[in-house]
């Protein structure tokens, strides 16, 4: 009898036996690659060709933070190529690019039970899940932390074997080969890379492969900086010229436009349309599901239009509103039975009625990708084929093969970059849907959701209220203890339980609706060394989804615990720099950071309206070890003409090591940028079940006019390379609100800052 | 069928006449650089070039641009030689690149009409919403780009598409067989 894998797999599975499967299960992933001709696949991340070009396969969604140059650098560095000739092209969904460092950070969401048994990225029943599912997500800022080593390790392994076939050449011992610009030396002779692609394709490299003795970094220095940029973005000429493709710009031979309607938040069932308006010049097909109703057509344009001639009614219970939303974490706030998630010292015991407290809300806020909710989908012979941007293509690719009654192997996913995603693209309602129309009009669809839809149906992130408290000390103000008590919807589980799950949005919401949310709260402790600190979570059902945004915990953590150390200066007529330099003398490199940055941004204490506040964060523990990001910001804001104007952000950032500074410096800027549009706008309200703004417009986000003046400084720093993306998501608000109090005398504890009126 | 004339080429488009220039672009004649983010004109992405005017393409209909002509992102030049295309490159002024089509063809509308626009002209020229935030890059970009308009500096930041593996080889060892 033959049994395959497979069979084994599910035999063991049904018998309980699932760890006998897993040592059965192929250790090795191989080469995923699929060479061209003239081009030789030397590993899982690079091709070799003939004409010298070396092709870098990166598991990672691209979506403007620069990780498609980036990998490819730390390849290019490790085994000496010509940057010139770096090309780069995604990876395949696949076992060999394990994301094990945030499989060990989500353990609790794919394995709620056990958690415990995979929360060390060294462990095996992690890696052999992320082999298994091709857990390959780009998300947490773990890009580098998960990639630099394998890519590092694939580099010198082809470096090497580079050598050995150069050395056969000459015959020398392959150990006294150089490698430098493509060029691989003995002495003054040499060989291109482009002269040894096949031979030493065929060579097998040493095992473990001969690292360089350190990582590539660049450490900032104004002399070779003004020299040019050494590793210029890879997909830079690309989207300068309109070649770049995103995944609403695939065409298909027969191809067909599908453009959707949701119905309202809640539990929501489509009751029909008016099928005579539906006479749209070009409306080809109109595909019907229990929540959503999507039109076909020739162009997009007219299935849109089909879609609002058809005017579909729904019955939805459970309508999302902002009045629920805000009575529920109200009542949650107040009355609500909180968990403790995190503690330190004694935490709140035996300390009495707190000094102060102060109340802190933040309202739900959209992504605003440009690009909206785009893929295209193919079905024929069985087989669904995918064109999307997704930052967990595995999950993606496997939740619309099974929509359409297909097992994951027979779905391929072509991975293609994001229009922005900000964790947007951790979501993939999308795929579901062009793979369930494709199925149902036989003919390949490309689905892009309209800028309402968007609203309607996006994950926007979590609404909170937070009462923040204090013990401090008499002789300084001083913080001596801290509590945090947060209402909000556990917002991570319920995202976990789509991802990992593939529940639907309203079924998250019910299988989480009661459990603390411990990963909502990551680096809640804050960088200060305040003896007795107190966390707690009051889960609360708000009526409306939420899901991931760029930032995530430490970008509304950093809010409420920046502004209320702010208060806390304030209260005793403290500086508010000093105040917070007294407290951080567990964290050396983070007052360095905000020594740097009250310099560069002219910091005056933010006395007499002067309209500076400062404000500083980590992501990462120094305590607990890996790369740590630290940022401090000093601001500068009025409330102005029409709302709240930022006029500059100065800031001074430790990032650790640093792979590409301009990179590091486009995401530092961007983050800072983010982060004002979260202070300013970006918030959605909710009536009956819909957003109540459709556009754009209404969300108040920066234009070039509005953006401030920012002003970034690199520190160098040592140690493992931290993300840069987030944590100036992460400052600007506080800072923000921390300048418009010293400029107003107006405390603003709400986010978006405007929508408390100044 | 309505007939416009788009990089430079005669095109007529036998879809509905009201059906936005954005989507006869994309959708019709498969010119995908020009970007759908909104279709109410907030977003800019759509920004496409039309008699010499930065316009957002959501809002004319193809009826309205008949007869007109029409340059998108992939019409402005042969070869990303325009000196708005390398000073978006060579300042890094790019991100996820789904705004830039639209930002460099208003930029590029911008210098043909003012050869030297200050700060505040570049900002007013620019309402395009970019959420990766290249913003603090923007000013930088266009006014290199009008000094290489103006012939005060060069930049080669973007190669020109296309070099063949011999002109390759010649300029980068790597790629030299040696044969």
């Amino acid at each position: 009898m033959h049994v395959s894998r497979r069979g084994l797999l599910a035999g063991a599975a049904v018998g309980g036996g699932l760890l006998v499967a897993w040592g059965l299960w192929p250790r090795d992933y191989g080469t995923p690659l699929t060479p061209g001709r003239g081009e030789w696949a030397y590993s899982a991340w690079l091709k070799l060709a003939r004409d010298g070009v070396l092709t870098v396969a990166v598991p990672q969604l691209e979506m403007g933070q620069g990780v498609s140059t980036i990998l490819p650098q730390v390849i290019a560095a490790e085994m000496g190529a010509d940057w010139r000739t770096v090309a780069v092209e995604p990876a395949p969904v696949s076992g060999a690019y394990p994301n094990l460092p945030l499989a060990a950070k989500w353990a609790p969401l794919w394995m709620p039970f056990a958690a415990g048994l995979a929360d060390d990225p060294r462990k095996l029943v992690l890696r052999r899940w992320a082999e298994m599912t091709g857990f390959t997500a780009t998300a947490e800022g773990t890009s580098l932390a998960a990639y630099e080593p394998p890519a590092r390790e694939a580099a010198a392994a082809a470096r090497a074997m580079l050598c050995m076939a150069a050395a056969d050449r000459w015959d020398v011992a392959w150990e006294e080969c150089e490698v430098r610009g493509g060029l691989v030396f003995h002495g003054d002779k040499h060989f291109s890379f482009a002269a040894l692609a096949e031979e030493a394709a065929a060579y097998e490299p040493p095992d473990p492969p001969p690292l360089n003795p350190a990582p590539y970094a660049e450490v900032p220095d104004p002399v070779t900086e003004a020299a040019g940029l050494r590793f210029p973005r890879l997909d830079l000429p690309a989207k300068v010229d309109g070649t770049f493709p995103f995944a609403g710009d695939v065409r298909l031979p027969g191809m067909l436009y599908a453009a959707i309607r949701h119905g309202p938040i809640g539990d929501t069932e489509l009751l029909g349309y008016d099928e005579a308006a539906a006479k749209v010049r070009g409306l080809r097909h109109v595909v019907k599901s229990r929540g959503w109703i999507a039109a076909v057509a020739d162009t997009w344009w007219a299935a849109e239009k089909a879609l609002s001639a058809m005017a579909p009614v729904w019955r939805t219970t459970g309508r999302a509103s902002s009045e629920r939303i805000a009575t529920a974490i109200d009542e949650a706030l107040t009355k609500g039975e909180a968990s403790r998630v995190v503690t330190r010292g004694a935490g709140d015991a035996d300390n009495g009625e707190p000094t102060v407290t102060y109340r802190y809300e933040i309202a739900p806020a959209t992504h605003a990708t440009i690009e909206t909710a785009s893929a295209t989908a193919r079905l024929a012979d069985g087989k669904l084929e995918l064109w999307m941007a997704t930052q967990a293509p595995s999950h993606a690719k496997a939740a619309a093969a099974k929509a359409v009654g297909l097992s994951a192997d027979d779905a391929v996913l072509y991975p293609m970059a994001a229009g922005g995603s900000f964790d947007r693209r951790l979501e993939h309602d999308h795929a579901i849907e062009a793979a369930v129309i494709a199925s149902e009009v036989g003919a390949p669809v490309q689905l892009v959701w309209s800028r309402w839809q968007e609203h309607v149906a996006g994950r926007p992130r979590a609404p909170l209220a937070c009462l923040a408290s204090a013990w401090t000390a008499q002789e300084d103000g001083s913080p001596t203890g801290l509590r945090l008590r947060v209402a909000m919807p556990s917002t991570t589980a319920e995202f976990g339980a789509r991802l990992f799950g593939n529940k639907t949005a309203l079924a998250a919401r019910r299988a989480t609706d009661s459990a603390p949310d411990p990963l909502a709260f990551e680096g809640a402790l804050g960088p200060y060394a305040i003896p007795d600190i107190a966390i707690d979570h009051v889960p609360v059902d708000v009526g409306l989804p939420s899901g991931r945004m760029r930032g995530n915990a430490p970008a509304y953590l950093a809010f409420v615990t920046e502004s209320f150390i702010d208060e806390l200066a304030a209260r005793v007529g403290r500086e508010p720099l000093s105040f917070r330099m007294a407290m951080l003398g567990g964290d050396p490199r983070l007052a360095e950071c905000l020594q740097r940055a009250a310099r560069l941004g002219q910091w005056d204490g933010g006395a007499g309206q002067s309209g500076n506040g400062i404000a500083c964060w980590r992501i990462g523990d120094p305590e607990i070890g890996g790369p740590v990001a630290r940022i401090a910001c000093v601001a500068t804001a009025r409330a102005g003409e029409g709302g709240v104007r930022v006029e500059k952000l100065s800031v001074a950032v430790d990032l650790g090591r640093v792979v590409n500074l301009d990179i590091a410096r486009q995401q530092i800027e961007g983050g800072l940028v983010f982060g004002t549009s979260l202070a300013t706008g970006s918030a959605l309200a909710y009536e009956a079940g819909l957003p109540t703004a459709s556009r754009l417009a209404s969300l108040n986000l920066p234009q070039l006019r509005d953006c401030p003046e920012i002003a970034v400084e690199l520190i160098p720093g040592e140690g493992e390379p931290a993300d840069p993306g987030e944590i100036g998501v992460a400052v600007a608000p506080p800072a923000i609100a921390n300048a418009l109090h010293s400029a107003t005398g107006l405390r603003l504890r709400r986010l978006p800052l405007l929508s408390e009126g100044l | 069928m309505t007939a416009l004339t788009v990089n430079g080429r005669p095109l007529r488009f036998d879809i509905d006449p009201e059906t936005p220039l954005l989507h006869a672009l994309r959708e019709a004649a498969n010119l995908t650089g020009t970007k759908y983010g909104c279709g109410t004109g907030d977003c800019h992405a759509c920004t496409v070039i039309v008699d010499g005017e930065a316009l957002r393409s959501c809002l004319i209909t193809i009826a309205e641009a008949e007869g007109r002509y029409v340059t998108t992102i992939e019409g402005l030049s042969r070869d990303r030689s325009h000196p708005v295309q390398q000073a978006f490159v060579a300042e890094q002024a790019i991100q996820c690149g789904f705004c830039t089509p639209g930002i460099v063809l208003a930029a590029a509308a911008l210098l043909s009409e003012n050869a030297n626009p200050s700060a505040a002209e570049i900002r007013a020229a620019l309402p395009n919403l970019c959420r990766c935030g290249v913003y603090p890059r923007l000013v930088r970009a266009v006014e290199r780009a009008a000094r290489v308009a103006r012939r005060e500096e060069t930049i080669s930041a973007a190669p020109a598409p296309g070099i063949s593996a011999e002109d390759a080889a010649r300029a980068v060892p790597a790629m030299d067989r040696g044969d």
